[in-house]
């Protein structure tokens, strides 16, 4: 399911075409040489050379259009090269190359077969000079006879290219595309770049009234300003109807953003699942404010760094297992430290919630600054493995691997503590201390024990999230400052002591977050949210999902 | 039926719900002014929750709260509650353990409640003579310069008590007064609500069936949130229900 | 004089001798910068005038801290806000001062509005040219948000690590805010370059010394307000409202209302103290209101020890001076030291080094009434066990 970066790649054209090189070459010899015995038509080579004889921007473009109207691919390189000024005439006989290299002497190459054919003065040619005009047109040609390549999803990308970039000058050249055209999802794209084109041309009403029609169902951001383009010259019926294609568009257009909100609200609030779930175990479920839970998230993300760096440097071959390797090394050396923290300190302060507060954030102090004398006050580098790099599209929607990865994975913590905290001996217990210390002690819990092991599976799942988030994070002392106050504020939204509110809260405020954005930008988005929890919390002091009546106060 | 004019603490068809469980179901219960009251019934039985509607924490899902035949009580908070005149004691003794018996006692006097009046208030020789008065009443004269925390646990009931009596309130809500107490101190105890009922109404809700029995008061047993039977304490303990439920064969 | 008038009003003695100290030490400072040659071994050099009335407003804002914190058992981790808050105020006097002076001569707008393309003075800018609007802004802009903030908070009841939180939370909105360019408070530079107050240069030696002695009588004010706040029938109250809100409340007290009123007092106090620190050290920019500035308050009322008049003032004097003397000598270490300070603090000195010290020697008001002998414990905080609950 997992297309290459390039396909997903929003500015297509060039760059499939530049891949799709070697491919096209070849297909260009075969056909030129095809072309070359059937000969009733000029032979492309005596089209190319006319470039030789040109005095302006006029006449190449006339040439330019009739290499474009020979419908063969192989002209593909020397239009390409004419546009970015390869394109040079041996003054000695008038003969078109392509040439490259720099200085004084350049290699020259033959325009069509593209074989080296030696090395030439630079004085001894002279380049064929293009405007930006002309390499417009040439761009438009290149996406008209990339219809004609053999390969039915260059195909497509072409047609594609012609809807967002639609010319009226193409319609021949599409609609010979169109009728030789076998595959039915690149036929449907032909269909719609012929429609695009349409709107540009002066082709009559009754088609056009198709064109609007189809040109709707595309339903991008193209398609909208194509429309809009349109309405300016359109009159009478083909108005009122382009003005529904409008509407409907833009209401296509906003359900996509929609979608995009929700996801990046997904996004977001996913990675305020990851920092803030371990923060539910400790203060949820224990009582105890820890604010040295950002710290905890810091130190999995350097954990990250170290073993990239021993891979980096003994086995690079396992880079793409490093996060792999990471994770239980992040969860041991957090919650290695998280039960320190609870032996050494905590421990002491149970009752006392502001004293644990404020001793934790002297933990958090002592962290951070550990950190910064170890590994330096700067941003660490961390790498993503291969497989997290890249998008691809859904619809009109660009996903990232990575953020898709950190749903995915915070999904996956989230289902793991859930199973821990009720399905095993060790979440009976917690559960059973959490809700009567003395009573589960009576009944021969080592309560000690308990508090000391949830602390440090709390800890131990902050590291975790630091693992995810050193993929979309600087890494650097201060990473756990940043997610502290969210990851509370999380917690306080969801409500004390359940982890689906959590849940649910890291969503809700990750979505409320994304949908602010475009209204408030980021940082008054935030303040919003900021102000929402604080007046939310007055209104229901415990949480989204709290306990009522007794329980609420034992 | 008592007319609820003639009533001090008037309840009818309350019922309230945590989280679809039924705390009190159609509670009705009446006090008349000047009536002491002893509460009974099992763990559960409701008899916590319904004090918690009478002083205002707890709002009913339904039903009539009426203080003093014409106060609708749901419609206030428990600090204008406090002020109208019911005063209530915790189950377990609640007294402000970093100040002095005298200072929980100086709180406790009526008085303006408000930020700016407590604020600029002044002690007075009136004040200090009422202090001392409680002080004899509840037994705890020699302790007055201690700070709370240092009582003894039945000492802090009596205290807590004492802070009632200062509030000067025409209904009394007692907790559990002798929970964790002596002999001796239950007796005293008994004695010194017999005391207070002379110029109180006062509602006693107890486990302790000597005490009951020391007090010599109409008895109501409640069961699931409701009431279950009323009367005498030999009317009540007589009952098949009440023997079923709480007090056992 | 003034320690009989402050006798006269119930004050203790050891209060009234922390005033007199206070006040002394605004007029000896100044006058040894001032008059005593530079060479003269008790000479103050204006660099250490400046330091010491920084620390003066640190002890301020502490003392507010503390009769939140020490006498309500509000630990707010919001009162850097409104240190931040006040000292905006006072900044945005001084930015009027300047006048024609800035960079672009603009002789209403601070220069970041000219660069920022602005074409006149938003209408919050109007009247602090006023010196005494500025003032009264500085305890009004504080007084107002704390009261607002603090009447939705404490009439819903929000108590303990809540308000702990989401007093963080508005600190950090704030910071946000201030930080924005749009918001027209000079987003991350802030405000600075300072010309004049009262149009005394605030560079001058003088203008140093005579903001150490304002910053010292303000200090000696607001110990004499908390003292007769606290020395009162209503700082009982506050006790009483800290260990036992729902008893308080079934005593018919408002504890909401209580907790409000010292809240209030307490961050006009914090803006006071925040408008005198900026014009000594010469800015103020959006990092104030950084929750850790907030924290590290409350580490200074700890270990001075709170619910103690005189704790909060030592406790900032001698971390600050601390950090003053880390920062130049250990400058890495200094957060091993701040972060081991809160530890150390919290689990081996919660009574702070002041209430420690009364604790094991401090019961001469206690020996003045009868009776009192074996109770060695002096109200030592929030750490009573909540009552009211069954």
């Amino acid at each position: 399911m997992r297309p290459s970066a390039s396909q997903s790649s929003p500015k297509s054209c060039d760059q499939t075409m530049r891949l799709a090189g070697p491919l096209t070459f070849a297909i260009a010899v075969f056909l030129s040489l095809a072309s070359l015995a059937q000969s009733q038509e000029k032979p492309l080579l005596e089209i190319v050379n006319s470039f030789s004889d040109v005095r302006d921007f006029a006449q190449t473009e006339e040439i330019v259009a009739e290499l474009g109207a020979t419908g063969d691919p192989a002209v593909v390189p020397v239009l390409r090269a004419l546009s970015e000024g390869d394109l040079h005439v041996r003054k000695s006989d008038n003969q078109v190359f392509i040439v490259s290299g720099r200085g004084k002497t350049l290699m020259i190459m033959d325009p069509l077969s593209g074989e080296m054919v030696g090395e030439e003065a630079k004085r001894a040619l002279s380049k064929i000079r293009v405007n930006n005009g002309l390499r417009r047109l040439i761009r438009d040609t290149i996406g008209g006879l990339a219809l004609a390549s053999p390969d039915p999803a260059a195909r497509l990308r072409a047609a594609r290219t012609l809807i967002a970039n639609p010319d009226a000058s193409s319609l021949p050249a599409i609609e010979a595309a169109l009728e030789k055209e076998a595959d039915a999802d690149v036929a449907d794209g032909m269909m719609r770049a012929r429609a695009a084109a349409i709107l540009v041309s002066d082709r009559p009403d009754a088609e056009k009234s198709e064109a609007i029609t189809a040109v709707a169902e595309i339903g991008t951001q193209d398609a909208l300003s194509l429309l809009l383009g349109f309405r300016g010259q359109a009159e009478g019926d083909l108005r009122e109807q382009v003005d529904r294609a409008i509407a409907r568009v833009e209401r296509v257009q906003s359900y996509w953003s929609m979608a995009q909100n929700v996801w990046y609200g997904l996004s977001l609030g996913s990675v305020l699942l990851l920092a803030a779930i371990g923060l539910a175990i400790t203060f949820g479920v224990m009582g105890v404010i820890n604010m040295a839970h950002g710290e905890m998230v810091m130190i999995g993300a350097y954990v990250t760094f170290v073993v990239q760096e021993v891979i980096r440097l003994n086995a690079p071959w396992l880079f793409d297992w490093s996060l792999a390797m990471a994770l239980p090394l992040a969860f041991l050396v957090a919650g290695a430290v998280g039960y320190a923290l609870e032996r050494g300190v905590i421990r002491f302060l149970y009752g006392r919630p502001l004293e644990t507060l404020l001793a934790t954030w002297g933990v958090s102090l002592i962290l951070q600054q550990a950190v910064r004398t170890i590994f330096g006050p700067t941003n660490r580098e961390v790498g993503s493995p291969s497989w997290m790099s890249g998008a691809f599209e859904i619809g009109q929607l660009t996903i990232t691997w990575n953020r898709l990865y950190i749903v995915l994975f915070a999904l996956a913590v989230f289902a793991l503590l859930l199973f821990v905290l009720n399905r095993t001996s060790f979440g009976l217990q917690m559960r059973a201390v959490t809700q009567n210390r003395r009573m589960a002690a009576a009944m021969g819990i080592r309560t000690p024990r308990v508090d000391a092991m949830t602390f440090a599976l709390g800890s131990g799942v902050a590291g975790l999230a630091g693992v995810a988030l050193s993929q979309i994070d600087n890494v650097s002392p201060n990473l756990g400052q940043g997610y502290i106050i969210d990851s509370f504020m999380v917690v306080v939204f969801g409500g004390v002591g359940n982890l689906w509110g959590t849940f649910v809260g890291a969503l809700t405020l990750g979505i409320a977050n994304k949908f602010l954005e475009p209204y408030a930008g980021a940082v008054l988005g935030k303040i919003f949210v900021l102000v929402f929890i604080i007046l939310f919390i007055q209104k229901r002091p415990r949480g989204l999902f709290a306990l009522k009546g007794r329980a609420a106060e034992a | 039926m008592v007319e609820r004019a003639d009533t001090i603490l008037y309840l009818d068809g309350v019922s309230v719900a945590f989280d679809g469980f039924k705390a009190i179901r159609n509670l009705s219960f009446v006090l008349k002014r000047g009536e002491m009251r002893a509460i009974i019934g099992p763990n559960g039985a409701g008899k916590t929750t319904m004090m918690d509607i009478v002083t205002g924490k707890t709002r009913p899902d339904e039903g009539d709260v009426f203080f003093n035949g014409t106060v609708d009580l749901t419609r206030h908070d428990e600090a204008d509650i406090a002020t109208l005149g019911i005063g209530r004691k915790f189950q377990k003794p609640t007294v402000f353990e970093s100040l002095t018996v005298e200072d929980n006692l100086s709180l406790a006097l009526a008085a303006p409640r408000d930020v700016f009046s407590v604020l600029f208030a002044r002690g007075s020789a009136k004040r200090a003579k009422r202090i001392d008065e409680i002080l004899e009443t509840i037994r705890l004269g020699h302790r007055r310069w201690h700070l709370a925390a240092n009582l003894s646990h039945g000492q802090k009931q009596w205290l807590e008590i004492g802070m009632l009596l200062a509030q000067n309130p025409k209904l009394l809500l007692v907790d559990e007064p002798v929970a964790g107490m002596t002999d001796a101190e239950t007796e005293e105890t008994a004695r010194l609500l017999r005391e207070i009922s002379a110029t109180h109404s006062v509602v006693v809700v107890e486990h302790d069936m000597h005490f009951v029995r020391e007090l010599d008061v109409k008895v109501t047993c409640l069961h699931e949130g409701s009431v279950l039977s009323e009367g005498s304490l030999d009317h009540v303990s007589s009952d098949q229900r009440v023997i079923e439920v709480y007090l056992g064969r | 004089m003034i320690s009989g008038y402050l006798a006269r009003n119930g004050l203790e003695s050891r209060i009234i001798a922390t005033i007199v100290l206070i006040l002394a030490a605004g007029i000896a400072v100044p006058v040894s910068n001032l008059v005593l040659d530079p060479l003269h071994p008790l000479h103050v050099p204006t660099y250490i005038v400046a330091l010491l009335g920084k620390y003066l407003t640190y002890a301020l804002l502490a003392l507010a801290l503390d009769l939140v914190w020490g006498f309500c058992g509000i630990l707010s981790l919001g009162h850097g806000a409104f240190f931040a808050l006040g000292g905006y105020a006072m900044g945005m006097y001084l930015m009027r001062q300047i006048g024609t002076r800035g960079v672009y001569g603009d002789p209403v707008m601070p220069d970041f509005m000219v660069f920022l393309n602005w074409k006149e003075l938003p209408w919050y800018w109007y009247g602090f040219d006023q010196f005494w609007f500025a003032i009264v802004m500085v305890a009004l802009v504080p007084g107002v948000i704390a009261f607002v903030f603090g009447w939705f908070a404490f009439r819903s009841r929000v108590t303990g690590v809540y308000l702990s939180i989401i007093t963080q939370a508005m600190t950090y909105a704030l910071m946000l805010a201030f930080f924005r360019n749009d918001m027209g408070f000079g987003g991350n530079n802030g405000l600075t370059d300072f010309k004049d107050i009262l149009g005394f240069d605030v560079q001058a030696d003088t203008t140093r010394a005579g903001l150490f002695a304002a910053s010292a009588a303000a200090l000696a004010i607001g110990v004499i307000v908390t003292a007769r706040i606290t020395g009162s029938h209503f700082g009982k109250l506050m006790i009483a409202s800290r260990d036992g809100e729902s008893r308080a409340r079934f005593l018919g007290y408002r504890p909401e209302m209580v907790k409000l009123f010292a809240f209030t007092v307490s961050a006009v106090m914090a803006g006071v103290a925040g408008a005198l620190y900026v014009p000594q050290v010469g800015i103020i920019n959006p990092g104030e209101f950084a929750p850790a500035n907030s924290i590290e308050v409350v580490v200074w009322t700890a270990v001075g020890g709170r619910g103690t008049i005189i704790g909060p003032i030592i406790g900032a004097l001698l971390v600050n001076g601390g950090k003053s003397w880390f920062t130049g000598v250990l400058p890495e270490y200094w957060l091993f030291a701040l972060g081991g300070l809160f530890v150390f603090v919290t689990l081996f000195l919660p009574k702070g080094i002041v209430g420690t010290f009364q604790a094991h020697i401090g019961r001469g008001r206690e020996k003045r009434k009868a009776n009192r002998a074996e109770d060695a414990q002096t109200p030592s905080g929030a750490e009573v066990s909540p009552v009211g609950a069954e």
